[in-house]
């Protein structure tokens, strides 16, 4: 098994492990972006120090970038959350920062990119105008732009803050308009839940969390990812997974809301890859979603290549893990801009992302 | 092992496939390039570094290459593979040592954020290092290349990485990058130094490396206790002037000449202003280099 | 008078701020924010008299507390100085005025 898998699976099978074997490891879960988790999982267990000196500065390293960036995401919320308080709009967290805020294990080690929140189409008009009083930007500026994203997609353009540089993508539903799915964003609204301190912010409940990690791995054209969602999703099933009544809840809900493709999907990917513990019953419960034997066989053959770690030094397009990296969005961290990158290697040098 | 205990032949294999397991400081890269340009940069410039065995742990696996199309023979072209990704657009293929040596800076203040990493030259005596933070055009190499020229040990020409523990600069030598004038200026002053051929036309102008004196290599494992922070200010004509500056305005320098200071949080304020608060803070301002040596020497022999 | 004369933090203040001061001149960083700032000398002592006081003050109170160190300033050059401080702090995050 890859060492990357393993290390997500059973951290503690990696002890034995050579050197050359580290090395392959954290190569991987660099690339897959999911160093930070990889060292989380070994904190958790306690067995940081048993882990050889040198891969184990890069598990700190990564350890101490994903904290500083969980610590700019909950500046960042406190100050989205202040900019909408006088509209009085449902907000609904999604994503890492919904899983930071509650406290849940699949927020540990994670990497964040924009944040991502949820608010009723109705309320759309108004959340924008008090973002932009605050100081956020549209960032596509064309016509057609703005078009495509208002008419057709599920957001409105991204925002990016004038002064912190940060980017939010602001939903009113969890797919585009245009997609064949149309899970009831009315429905995910009226069962979010609230945070403990937290008069104004939600996130959705744990049902229509996965949901939504499963529909956005599975309906989303940025697999770059792909790797780092399902670890998302893993965690989430784990965590909740102990719940009374949650997984009926789960096959009824991936029904209710017309989201049984990507719900069979994310539990044929995630059992045999990161080895979650799924109820045969549900399991069964899934077939409903299951799609025609050609078109399972094209997607086994993407996702189980995309899901796997990668190895090999040429990457095609598919697996090419230049997308979504965390070299490119600075914006987190506020590192010292261009002046850097500038004299160390040259803006033209820098690939466009 | 090091480098030139390798035969040219057996380097250029080593290199070609599976690649150079390099330790510069406490950071080991695995090189790949079957260039020969890359290949004699490497033998040149690190002659006297280490050579990691098979079984060892290489924090960075890069490549420098040319890419697989017609491209390669109609307008020769080199790419900096990083962990299997190009995370740059590809340079003339004459610059393919200079994409070598700045795709390795580029790994560590992006990733070693086991240390919190200032963009400055760094040289010690006496176990106390004196740090030169500096943007492009203030002298900072210049500076750099000849203070390691005239006795002093080179810890690093742009990445200091400080421990996060103890405060202390952990060595990364490597080859000093010089521009432009600058090249003559100490192929003048240390007529004994080692550079490569200058590379033109690159988007900073001239480009050539020094390579870093053997003693820096040697003791690559001694960390130095920062003691001075010197803001160099290369302005032509202009008298040598050592200029005490404000601690707090320094410490806002180095703040923002940090690769990773908010990676750190408060644990990198506080490491800053312990460093800022045990050491004395200049503006040298110089136009002959010298002179700036002179002036710096006598700065450290007066502590 | 001015509502910006009376302060109170959000968060709580020792931990929140962090702050060193050499030769009169002060760097800060604030948790809140993520950002460090370079303060002159009075707007470095305003912070340290906020950050030590055990409730809101007002620019008046906090006139009191560096009339000696400003003994040479007119009274009213020092509270507009103090009151400029107060409103660069709300800027930055630093400080901010409790709702009465």
């Amino acid at each position: 098994m890859e060492p990357l898998l393993l290390a997500l699976r059973d951290p503690e099978a990696l002890l034995g492990l050579k050197l050359p074997q580290w090395e392959v490891l954290v190569n991987q879960a660099r690339r897959a972006n999911l160093l930070s988790r990889v060292a989380a999982g070994f904190d958790r267990d306690g067995l940081l120090r048993e882990v050889p000196v040198a891969p184990r500065a890069h598990l700190l390293a990564a350890r101490a970038l994903a904290q500083a960036q969980a610590d700019a995401v909950r500046r960042e919320i406190a100050a989205i959350d202040r900019s909408l308080a006088a509209t009085g709009a449902p907000v609904v967290l999604l994503k890492g920062a919904a899983y930071l805020l509650a406290g849940l294990p699949a927020a540990r080690g994670r990497l964040f990119t924009d944040i991502d929140i949820l608010v009723p189409r109705a309320a759309l008009a108004e959340v924008e105008a008090a973002l932009m009083l605050a100081g956020w930007a549209g960032m596509k500026t064309t016509p057609y732009d703005q078009r495509y994203y208002r008419r057709w997609m599920h957001e409105l353009p991204p925002l990016k803050h004038i002064a912190r540089q940060t980017v939010l993508d602001v939903h009113h539903a969890i797919l585009p308009l245009t997609a064949r799915l149309k899970p009831d964003s009315a429905k995910l609204l009226a069962a979010s839940r609230t945070l403990p301190g937290e008069p104004r912010l939600r996130v959705l409940a744990p049902v229509d969390m996965v949901l939504h990690s499963a529909t956005h791995l599975f309906c989303n054209e940025d697999v770059g990812n792909s790797l780092r969602d399902l670890v998302d999703l893993d965690s989430l099933l784990c965590c909740f997974g102990n719940k009374k009544g949650f997984w009926p809840a789960l096959s009824a809900r991936a029904a209710e809301l017309d989201l049984t493709r990507p719900f069979y999907y994310a539990l044929r990917y995630v059992q045999p890859i990161l080895n979650t513990p799924v109820p045969a019953q549900v399991l069964r419960d899934a077939e409903i979603g299951r799609p025609p034997s050609a078109l399972r066989g094209l997607m086994d053959a993407i996702f189980f290549r995309t899901l796997q770690p990668d190895r090999a030094a040429a990457t095609d397009g598919l697996a090419s893990l230049a997308r979504g990296s965390l070299y490119v969005r600075a914006h987190w961290l506020r590192m010292p801009p261009l002046l850097l990158a500038l004299h160390l290697t040259s803006k033209a040098l820098r690939r466009e992302q | 092992m090091i480098v030139s205990e390798l035969s040219p032949e057996e380097l250029a294999s080593r290199l070609a496939s599976p690649g150079l397991r390099l330790r510069t400081g406490p950071v080991v890269t695995r090189i790949q390039s079957r260039l020969t340009s890359v290949v004699q940069g490497v033998a040149l410039h690190y002659a006297h570094y280490a050579v990691e065995g098979e079984g060892s742990f290489a924090d960075f696996r890069v490549r420098v290459a040319s890419p697989h199309s017609l491209r390669r023979w109609l307008k020769p072209q080199v790419y900096f593979h990083f962990d299997g990704a190009s995370p740059f657009l590809p340079l003339p293929a004459n610059q393919a040592f200079a994409m070598l040596e700045w795709g390795l800076n580029w790994c560590v203040s992006n990733h070693c954020h086991q240390y919190l990493i200032i963009h400055a030259a760094a040289v010690e005596r006496s176990g106390l290092a004196l740090l030169l933070p500096g943007p492009p055009g203030s002298g900072k190499s210049t500076l750099c290349a000849g203070l390691a020229s005239r006795g002093w040990r080179l810890l690093c020409d742009e990445l200091t990485l400080l421990d996060l523990a103890t405060g202390s600069v952990v060595p990364l030598p490597r080859p000093i990058s010089l521009k432009n004038e600058s090249i003559d200026v100490i192929r003048r002053f240390a007529p004994e130094a080692r550079l490569n051929p200058p590379v033109h036309d690159t988007v900073k102008g001239s480009v050539a490396h020094m390579k870093a004196p053997e003693q820096s290599v040697i003791r690559g494992a001694e960390p130095a206790r920062p003691r001075w922070v010197v803001l160099p200010r290369f302005e032509r004509g202009a008298t040598v002037s050592l200029e005490q500056q404000s601690r707090a305005r320094t410490f806002m320098r180095l703040a923002e000449n940090a690769f990773n200071y908010d990676v750190h949080g408060r644990r990198g304020f506080e490491l800053l202003a312990n460093l800022i608060a045990t050491s004395d803070c200049f503006e040298c301002r110089f136009s002959l280099l010298e002179d700036a040596v002179e002036a710096l020497d006598g700065l450290a022999r007066r502590t | 008078m001015s509502s910006l004369s009376a302060l109170r933090w959000r968060t709580t203040p020792i931990d929140a701020i962090a702050w060193r001061e050499w030769d009169g001149e002060y760097v800060v960083r604030s948790e809140r924010s993520g950002n460090t700032h370079l303060l002159g000398p009075l707007a470095g002592r305003v912070l340290q008299v906020l950050l030590d006081a055990s409730s809101a003050l007002n620019s008046d109170d906090i006139a009191a507390e560096l009339s000696d160190e400003l003994a040479a300033t007119d009274a009213a050059e020092r509270k507009a100085a103090i009151e400029a401080a107060l409103s660069e702090f709300k800027r930055l995050g630093l400080a901010e005025p409790v709702q009465e």
